[in-house]
């Protein structure tokens, strides 16, 4: 390969990995906002929190491939392109960082519940003082692997025109083209491999002793 | 003593389902005055603790703090007026010291420095003015008892409760902290209720004795009244002293 040809990936890679970012940044912070959220009201209301396990789940279990697809011929929220994209990311990111923030948060010790609202907390005090600092190592392990999860899932949103490093590697697919395939794949898990150390190492940070 | 009661029950029953915890147990304490509720697990003792600061509601009768019906005020302004002490874990593993013995003050959105002095104030009581950037994790159970005991003075409660506090310490550290709750005693002007299932802990802390069983209060005595008395509860714990430490007619409260 020439170097007008090295030029052309090089700059395809780097664009691509943007967008791929944004991907993922934007339907990650849609899904720990909502899952963080609706995390938190399923630990005060019991049905709540049985519907929005179940409905993680089943987005869970379809798998991602199916889930663009699904998505596509829905109005409003579907059709091709990025807006898709973002939305089955979400979808597929919450059951983590949900059923984390529900562990996390029924995971404190009932007792020091109990001694914080005798000393007279409010139940939002107890949810900023004494829960979600606890919970925070539960709820950031989650996120970890809502983002690390995501960066992989991304990959198929170009299937459906949604972009990102999955450009490269469909088309190296097509055209039996290794350098392509490789010009995608490994950005991609170099992102995963970031944030995975990048949340490890917040996850830490958040521990009490 | 005076007139008028700062904490009393009247007919206070509790049910659970269709158990009767506690049955129409009626009590007056006194400012100044330590109640120490004594009875064997499952007597009811802590129940009738924990009507106190709501964290239950009677099934019927009421309780009264300085003539107030308790089941009248607003719960959380009754639960930042009373001190509340109980058996580990009440301390939050991801604050210091300081902010532990703060919290109540917090709470009650004191300005910062006042919170702090506060709370500098009532480590120093306790002897742990240099531990107060320390996490609980870090202290002796005895330390972690004495942050507690400073936490439930900090907002200068109406009353104080303890649920018993030093049932877990060994028995040095156990005497240390009755010779602090005694100290502090000295000083604070509200009321205060100790549960405590140990008869000699009753007898040096209390200034009068309420025995209750199976959810009946079988008599108040004063330590005094509380060695000579011929109800069978009070019977059955003094019959667990050794006779010869048994507590002679000339003991006081």
């Amino acid at each position: 390969m020439d170097e007008f040809v090295w030029r052309a990936l090089l700059r395809d890679v780097v664009s691509l990995t943007m967008e791929h970012l944004v991907l993922v940044a934007s339907s990650a912070s849609i899904a720990i906002v909502t899952g963080v959220g609706v995390g938190i009201l399923s630990t005060r209301h019991a049905r709540v929190r049985h519907v929005s396990i179940l409905v993680a789940n089943v987005f869970q279990t379809i798998p991602s491939l199916a889930l663009f697809g699904f998505l596509l011929p829905i109005p409003l929220i579907g059709g091709i392109g990025k807006r898709t994209a973002i939305i089955s990311l979400v979808l597929y990111s919450l059951l983590p960082i949900l059923r984390n923030t529900i562990v996390g948060i029924t995971g404190v010790d009932a007792r020091l519940r109990e001694a914080a609202v005798a000393m007279g907390m409010t139940d939002g005090q107890l949810l900023r003082m004494v829960e979600l600092p606890l919970a925070m190592p539960t709820i950031l392990a989650g996120i970890r692997v809502a983002l690390v999860t995501n960066i992989g899932t991304a990959v198929i949103a170009a299937v459906i025109g949604g972009g990102g490093l999955g450009v490269l590697i469909f088309r190296g697919v097509a055209s039996v083209d290794t350098t392509q395939i490789l010009a995608g794949a490994i950005p991609a898990a170099a992102l995963a491999l970031g944030a995975d150390a990048t949340m490890g190492l917040l996850e830490r940070k958040s521990r009490w002793r | 003593m005076p007139e008028r009661p700062f904490l009393s029950f009247a007919n206070v029953s509790y049910h659970a389902g269709e158990h009767l915890i506690l049955d129409r147990v009626s009590f007056d304490v006194f400012r100044g005055e330590t109640l120490v509720l004594l009875g064997r697990s499952g007597s009811g003792k802590t129940t009738a603790l924990r009507l106190i600061n709501r964290m239950l509601e009677p099934s019927a009768g009421t309780i009264a703090i300085d003539g107030k019906n308790i089941a009248e005020s607003n719960v959380i302004d009754l639960r930042r007026r009373i001190g509340y002490v109980i058996q580990e874990f009440g301390l939050l593993p991801h604050w210091t010291v300081l902010e532990n013995a703060a919290l109540v003050p917090r709470l009650l959105s004191w300005p910062p420095e006042r919170q702090a002095k506060r709370a500098e104030e009532l480590l120093e009581k306790v002897a742990l003015r240099e531990f107060s950037g320390r996490y609980p994790n870090e202290l002796s159970g005895g330390q972690r008892q004495r942050v507690a005991v400073a936490r439930a003075l900090a907002a200068e409660p109406l009353v104080l409760l303890f649920d018993e506090p030093f049932g877990a310490l060994d028995p040095i550290t156990r005497h240390e902290m009755q010779q602090l709750f005694l100290s502090v005693r000295e000083q604070y002007q509200g009321a205060s209720v100790f549960v405590t299932h140990d008869v000699l802990e009753a007898l040096v802390l209390a200034t009068r004795i309420a025995v209750l069983e199976n959810g009946k209060l079988e008599g108040i005595f004063t330590p005094h009244e509380f060695v000579q008395a011929q109800t069978p509860v009070a019977r059955a714990f003094l019959s667990t002293l050794p006779s010869n430490l048994k507590p002679g007619p000339s003991a006081n409260g």
